[in-house]
């Protein structure tokens, strides 16, 4: 009998044969068994979301009680006897945390800083005074459960509170780990995109069901620990910083004061490279934004071979000698392409004249042979077409409402995770990013830096006014964005 | 005008070339041409063909929306003669995305390639309410509705549309497609449609299956 197994947070599901091991199913998803499966380690740990994993004896000797407990397994030992739904500890280790240190406030005592991303969590505690981080902890949203992206929280929050109770838990579960039970925790700064503020406020989501998809809730949130449950000094203020839009939450706010693109001489750009490819553009005098939904095949889980940067996935690929070089994760074969790879084969074949600027493989191809057993099809290429064009688009979109072209941009500040390792001049060679790559910035999690700053100096994200732009109302959307579905013919610098 | 020069009509919609299309057929016009030979001979098959490299993924958005331009400007000419003669289209399509929704591309190709394909479309455009379909049906003839939905939230909107169709008593008049990335046959069929198409080819194909039946 087949079963349906899903893991996260990557969101893949599968379906395997009741009574089979996972130890070979985790390993051809890039997960890793440093002891080779031995159960000595515990670098393989899973977690049980929901259904069971029978607990065997040397699971019970590599783990504690407590952790098999809260649901912790040995992915080597792991056997399926039912639909679950498992958490994988390595993928987790990829939650991008911000390692920038920020001069002090000027108060005594302890603060906690979280980004509340769709998919994963991180919280820092820090030193008020000194700025220094004190402790950080990752781990998975556990709405994932309830769906991939928000759209789908947002349906399943239509009818059910479960949402709210959940992140709450979660996060306070994180707040209190991190601050190791310090009695002077004085603040709790939050970040996240609109839907995760509603959702954690206990707001309606019912306005971000429905277009215009605009929220009359978008204001900053408080709580005091006791309203929330969580095991914090009484005293202590939680504050869920305020959305600038719909589809534009406190993540990006956040992301503003730690660019200081609000303050810049120059027109200036923020662009996260996710799901909903959120972009600000502007200087100290006005500042825009828009969500451009580019969908995720940046992330390559739309990708036929897409996986996530783990063993066995094509990191990187390079033209050499008339074909492709590839640098696959771990030094094995290669199992599949993730984000950073699949931007870079596109650029490496355009560059070969296997690709052709309409995004058609040359000749009349069905597919791109990268590596191994690696391709890459037409489908997929057209993917990533309608994500770069998303994005590259609303960018167009948003510096014409300046009165500038891209390439006037002074300075573009790549947030998340993928705008920290893709390689620019592949970015810039596809047309993501039409501008000079000395211009790009990778600037990591803004949104935690941007939500440290707001701990330290409460005033951080206090003057910052910005201008939301929906550009399903923009008439010219529907000519940028097909024109920006095509590659660069040349090399894509400055235009002179 | 002979037949290898009208073959450069088909060229024309096929290259997405709308200058020559426009030109070629104003001249084609004046020489004697029947205006619906030009149709059902040269242009429906040259969209068809569009539709074909679509599917198979030759062409993408840009080439089928620049081959639709092309089409556009021959059909220019050729409407008005068609109108006076009294010609009739295969069939009458009212086309919009449902209400809520803006995004409006797919539905844009897929209105085009039923327009190359010899139907006449009406297109209600994006956001559009049932109560705009309903009246579609009531005043302009139509025999089939096309919705689109790329929102998973907006993909109750078709339920809701399809029920207005009912309350008002027009569903029999009309065949109702559905389409969008979100959305399934399986969907399709639970909300009561007649066809779902994956495809702006598909919409097509669906499309004359019904207006022939
Ligand atoms: C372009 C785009 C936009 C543009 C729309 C511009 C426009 N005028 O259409 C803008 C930026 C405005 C936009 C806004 C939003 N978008 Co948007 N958008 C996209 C994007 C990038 C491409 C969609 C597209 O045009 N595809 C190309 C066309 C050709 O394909 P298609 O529509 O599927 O059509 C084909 C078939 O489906 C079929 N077909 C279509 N209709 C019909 C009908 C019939 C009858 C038949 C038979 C066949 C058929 O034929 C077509 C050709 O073969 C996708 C992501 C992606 N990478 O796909 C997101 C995406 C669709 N958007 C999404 C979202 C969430 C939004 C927003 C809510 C959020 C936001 N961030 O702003 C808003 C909502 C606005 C609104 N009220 O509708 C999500 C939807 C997720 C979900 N499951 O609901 C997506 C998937 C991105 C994501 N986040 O994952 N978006």
């Amino acid at each position: 009998m087949k079963v349906a197994v899903e893991l996260v947070p990557l969101g893949r599901k599968l379906e395997l044969e009741s009574g089979s091991s996972l130890q070979d199913v985790l390993f051809d998803h890039g997960v890793e068994f440093p002891c080779g499966g031995r159960g000595r380690c515990r670098g393989c740990r899973i977690r049980v979301l929901s259904g069971d994993v029978a607990v065997t004896p040397e699971m019970r000797l590599a783990l504690s009680a407590k952790e098999i407990e809260t649901g912790w397994r040995l992915g080597c030992h792991a056997r399926v006897d039912g639909p679950l739904m498992l958490e994988v500890a390595q993928w987790e280790m990829d939650v991008l945390a911000d390692t920038a240190l920020l001069s002090g406030g000027m108060r005594d005592g302890a603060g906690i800083a979280v980004d509340i991303g769709t998919t994963t969590l991180v919280a820092q505690a820090l030193d008020l005074r000194t700025g220094q981080v004190l402790g950080v902890r990752t781990g998975l949203n556990p709405q994932c459960e309830h769906g991939a992206d928000v759209m789908s929280r947002v349906q399943f929050a239509l009818h059910s509170a479960e949402l709210t109770a959940l992140i709450r838990q979660s996060v306070g579960r994180m707040a209190a780990e991190v601050s190791a039970g310090r009695e002077d925790v004085r603040d709790v700064v939050l970040v996240g995109n609109t839907v995760m503020h509603h959702l954690f406020s206990g707001v309606s989501v019912e306005p971000l069901s429905a277009v215009p998809f605009r929220s009359s809730s978008l204001a900053e949130t408080t709580f005091t620990p006791r309203e929330l449950g969580w095991d914090l000094p009484p005293h202590c203020t939680v504050r869920f910083l305020r959305c600038l839009g719909g589809f534009v939450g406190s993540d990006i706010l956040a992301g503003i004061a730690a660019t200081r693109i609000h303050r810049a001489e120059r027109l200036t750009a923020l662009i996260d490279l996710g799901t909903n490819g959120e972009i600000v553009v502007g200087d100290r005098g006005r500042l825009e934004c828009a969500s451009t939904a580019a969908g995720p095949a940046f992330e390559a889980a739309c990708i036929s071979v897409g996986m996530r940067a783990a063993t066995g996935a094509i990191a990187e690929v390079r033209t050499s000698g008339g074909g492709f070089a590839c640098h696959v994760i771990g030094g094995g074969p290669a199992r599949g392409i993730c984000g950073s790879g699949l931007v870079d084969a596109a650029a490496a074949a355009l560059d070969l004249g296997t690709l052709l600027p309409n995004g058609r493989l040359a000749g009349g191809a069905r597919e791109l042979r990268l590596c191994g057993t690696v391709v890459l099809s037409q489908r997929d290429l057209r993917e990533l077409q309608l994500a770069k064009a998303a994005i590259a688009a609303g960018l167009r979109i948003l510096c014409e409402r300046r009165g500038a072209r891209v390439q006037d941009l002074e300075r573009v500040y790549l947030a998340g995770a993928f705008g920290n390792y893709v390689r620019i001049a592949s970015a810039a060679r596809i047309g993501l990013l039409e501008m000079e790559q000395e211009r790009v910035e990778p600037a990591g999690n803004t949104a935690l830096r941007g939500s440290k700053m707001s701990l330290l100096h409460g005033a951080a994200t206090a003057g910052i006014v910005v201008e939301h732009v929906e550009l399903a109302a923009v008439g010219s959307f529907q000519d940028t964005f097909v024109d920006c579905l095509s590659f660069p013919e040349i090399e894509c610098t400055v235009e002179i | 005008m002979n037949m290898m020069d009208l073959h450069k009509l088909y060229d024309a919609v096929l290259n997405g070339d709308a200058k020559t299309a426009s030109a070629f057929t104003q001249e084609a016009l004046k020489e004697g041409a029947a205006p619906l030979d030009l149709v059902t001979n040269y242009m429906v098959p040259a969209m068809d063909e569009v539709g074909r490299r679509f599917e198979c993924e030759d062409y993408f958005v840009p080439e089928l929306l620049l081959a639709a331009r092309a089409m556009k400007a021959a059909l220019e000419h050729i409407r008005p003669l068609l109108l006076a003669s009294g010609a009739q289209p295969v069939g009458r399509v009212a086309i919009g995305t449902v209400k809520g929704d803006l995004h409006d591309i797919g539905k844009n190709l897929v209105a085009s390639l039923l327009e190359g394909g010899g139907f006449e479309v009406i297109d209600l455009g994006a956001d559009v309410s049932p109560e705009k379909f309903v009246e579609a049906i009531k005043t302009r003839d139509v025999n089939l509705v096309c919705l689109s939905a790329l929102l998973t939230v907006t993909m109750g909107a078709m339920k809701t549309t399809i029920q207005a169709l009912e309350d008002t008593g027009v569903r029999d008049q009309v065949k109702v497609l559905i389409g969008g990335a979100p959305v399934t046959e399986q969907f399709a069929s639970e909300i009561g449609a007649d066809g779902y198409g994956e495809s702006a080819t598909a919409a097509v194909a669906l499309a004359r299956k019904f207006s022939h039946a």
